[in-house]
């Protein structure tokens, strides 16, 4: 298992599309993958339930992976969340 | 004040002719109730059915929102269609399933509410936050939109409102085969649908069941009252409402007529399909189960020409074992002995997609991974099958034919298949009998070189259904272009000639199972370019036996070799009715030739 704290240095917080890229890298992974934030801890396989969430700019979120490519997915999400969701720079 | 009560007037709605026979009675119609946003209560039993709409709906609007994807990220780019893949990740999101699917099994509600109220609380929470999540419950609406959109066009979707009691003539915008099922025998009288057509799944199961039918009324439905008395000709494809005296009259002769035809027809049982000069012509039958075997005998058929496999596969979690698959066609093959019964192997995909293995939506199913090409790669499931099947094979009088053959290596590809199955199977022990294999030829490309492909099997079928949509490139179930779907369009004419030919230059038999074997003009067409068996519904059979006895088969000949030299449709329907209009109408079976394809 993996426990990985991450920032969201985007301008506008997790929205649809930044949950969308998430979802897209947790989504076809054989790992479980949760996100906690706030004191919510959701499947974050789930577009629906990272939006509902509200993340704000500047907060933190924690991902809990667990199984076997539980340390790509975790790469990846830092990747991402270090890129800001590749959104601001276009 | 009371408003103004208007005398209902008596109206005549024309449709498609579907399945032939008249009836008079009362009308029960059927609505769109299954994804009411309004809470139903559902038993157990339905759970496993309303999951079952509420998956199809999804796939289908995610087929749509990925065609509107790709055309955006042709037309603008592919930042602009990222929205679209926010859509379809919200409709395939885990959580939101789980929790319609909750709904529906654990508090029994029907689909449509399950998801309005999934969807409506995510809606609220939206619209309750602020700035940019606000915004996303707009998409959340447009999904919700497009699913009840398509939740309501799906045809297996729908529900009568209450038990039926008497005999009913079924009314509505369109139903499945599945819900005609669903009624007790005797019940359903008559179907009067506003959409569809002859070929609908449901028109093919109402002639096979005798029950008449007229498609494609456009807006009947919504002119009824319940319990609203009307005449329906099946036969000319004409709804009544408010009929008069007069009409009831009439039709009430007309149903006389065609009983009398119908006991007419029934002396053709036991008669041979044979013309006037002496050559017989096989009138097989398509059966779907086996449930069907009895069917044939009591029809008059001289055997089985398509037996659709890939029912056993349908409707459940789990492929047929060998053991299941052997009983169910022994049970076929073992009762009809000695006609021949072919059985094609699993013709699944496409459109007809199996519950037991995962499929992916395809942008062009008909020209996708089905058929033999499924077979081929899903050899687990195949050898299973073709097991099943030759261990059968040693009473009876067995034939098996591979579906969507496009080449030889396809044929010799599963003939290998079949032969090492042999192999298996004598090592276990079972002695291996010699089964005549064939190919059905629906592909253009293997028109082309049909030559080959008669060298290397024992007799070949055509399905003109698929082999009229692919020549022509028409899909006839799109009604914008339907009536370019021409039966007797000088490619398919010609295509079949061809077929013929080869087939008999490689000495082995051709067969036609499609809808076109059921038409009278067709099959005489048919018979004409030397095409040897016909397969088609079994209620079909015993006109055909009538009609095939009435002819002369060198003049049949004579007059087919004259149609392959006209250039267009037009032309070869307007010969061919003055060659056998005539002929047909004093064979006595007017109320059962449909107008459907002229």
């Amino acid at each position: 298992m993996i426990s990985r704290k991450l920032i969201v240095e985007n301008s506008l917080g997790i929205h649809v599309r930044p949950a969308g890229n998430i979802v897209n890298i947790t989504g076809p992974a054989a790992s479980s993958v949760e996100l906690v934030y706030a004191g919510q801890k959701v499947n974050a396989k789930s577009i629906l339930n990272l939006m509902m969430l509200v993340i704000v700019p500047g907060s933190e979120v924690e991902f809990i992976i667990n199984g076997v490519d539980e340390q790509k997915v975790a790469d990846e999400l830092t990747e991402l969340f270090k890129n800001k969701f590749y959104e601001d720079a276009s | 004040m009371h408003p103004k009560q208007e005398p209902k007037m008596r109206k005549v709605f024309a449709g498609k002719a579907a399945s032939p026979g008249y009836v008079i009675a009362k009308t029960k119609r059927i609505l769109r109730q299954r994804f009411s946003i309004s809470p139903i209560k559902i038993s157990e039993d339905d759970t496993a059915i309303q999951i079952e709409s509420f998956r199809r709906g999804i796939l289908q609007v995610k087929k749509e929102i990925s065609s509107l994807r790709d055309l955006t990220i042709r037309m603008a780019g592919k930042d602009e269609a990222r929205i679209f893949d926010s859509h379809l990740m919200i409709l395939q999101d885990p959580s939101l399933i789980d929790d319609v699917i909750s709904l529906i099994k654990n508090d029994l509600w029907n689909a449509g509410y399950a998801f309005h109220i999934c969807m409506q609380t995510l809606i609220e929470n939206f619209e309750k936050s602020d700035g940019i999540f606000k915004e996303r419950a707009q998409d959340l609406k447009d999904i919700y939109n497009r699913v009840f959109f398509h939740l309501n066009s799906d045809e297996s979707s729908l529900v009568v409102q209450d038990k039926v009691k008497e005999g009913v003539v079924l009314t509505g915008f369109s139903i499945g085969p599945n819900m005609l099922m669903h009624f007790e025998k005797g019940k359903v009288l008559g179907l009067a649908i506003d959409s569809g057509s002859a070929t609908s799944h449901v028109s093919i199961l109402a002639r096979s069941m005798q029950i008449p039918a007229v498609m494609g009324l456009t807006n009947l439905s919504e002119s009824l009252d319940a319990d609203e008395l009307l005449i329906l000709d099946g036969t000319n494809g004409i709804v009544i409402t408010n009929p008069d005296k007069e009409d009831i009259e009439k039709y009430k002769k007309q149903i006389e007529v065609f009983q009398n035809q119908k006991l007419e027809l029934f002396t053709m049982r036991d008669l041979e399909p044979i013309t006037m000069d002496g050559k017989y012509i096989r009138l097989n039958a398509n059966i779907e189960r086996f449930e069907g075997a009895s069917e044939i005998i009591s029809f008059g058929a001289t055997g089985v020409g398509l037996y659709r496999s890939e029912f056993l596969y349908f409707g459940r979690d789990s492929l047929p074992t060998r053991s299941e698959q052997a009983e169910a066609y022994r049970n076929v093959t073992y009762q009809l002995d000695p006609l021949p019964v072919t059985i094609r192997t699993l013709d699944a995909g496409g459109d007809k997609m199996l519950s037991s293995i995962s499929m992916e939506t395809e942008a062009n199913p008909f020209m996708g991974w089905r058929s033999i090409r499924f077979c081929l790669d899903r050899q687990d499931i195949f050898r299973e099958q073709l097991k099943a099947l030759i261990e059968v094979g040693d009473r009876g009088n067995l034939r098996i034919m591979f579906p969507m053959i496009s080449g030889v290596l396809e044929i010799e590809n599963a003939k290998e298949i079949y032969n090492d199955c042999c192999e298996e199977l004598k090592a276990e022990g079972f002695v291996i009998p010699k089964i005549e294999i064939g190919a059905m030829i629906e592909i253009p490309g293997a028109v082309m070189i049909i030559e080959e492909i008669a060298k290397r099997v024992d007799f070949l079928s055509i399905g003109t259904n698929d082999l009229i949509q692919f020549t022509l490139a028409v899909d006839r179930s799109n009604a914008k272009i339907s009536s370019m779907y021409e039966p007797h369009h000088p490619a398919v004419l010609r295509s079949i000639k061809m077929i013929v030919d080869a087939a008999h230059k490689a000495g082995i038999p051709v067969s036609v199972c499609g809808e076109m074997a059921s038409d009278p003009l067709s099959t005489l067409v048919l018979m004409g370019l030397g095409v040897d068996e016909f397969s088609m519904v079994p209620w079909c059979i015993m006109e055909c036996k009538k009609l095939i006895r009435s002819v002369n088969y060198d003049e049949v000949r004579a007059i087919s070799a004259e149609v392959l030299k006209f250039p267009n449709s037009d032309s070869i329907n307007k010969f061919l009715r003055e060659k056998y209009s005539q002929k047909i109408k004093n064979l006595g079976i007017s109320s059962f030739i449909t107008s459907r394809n002229f």
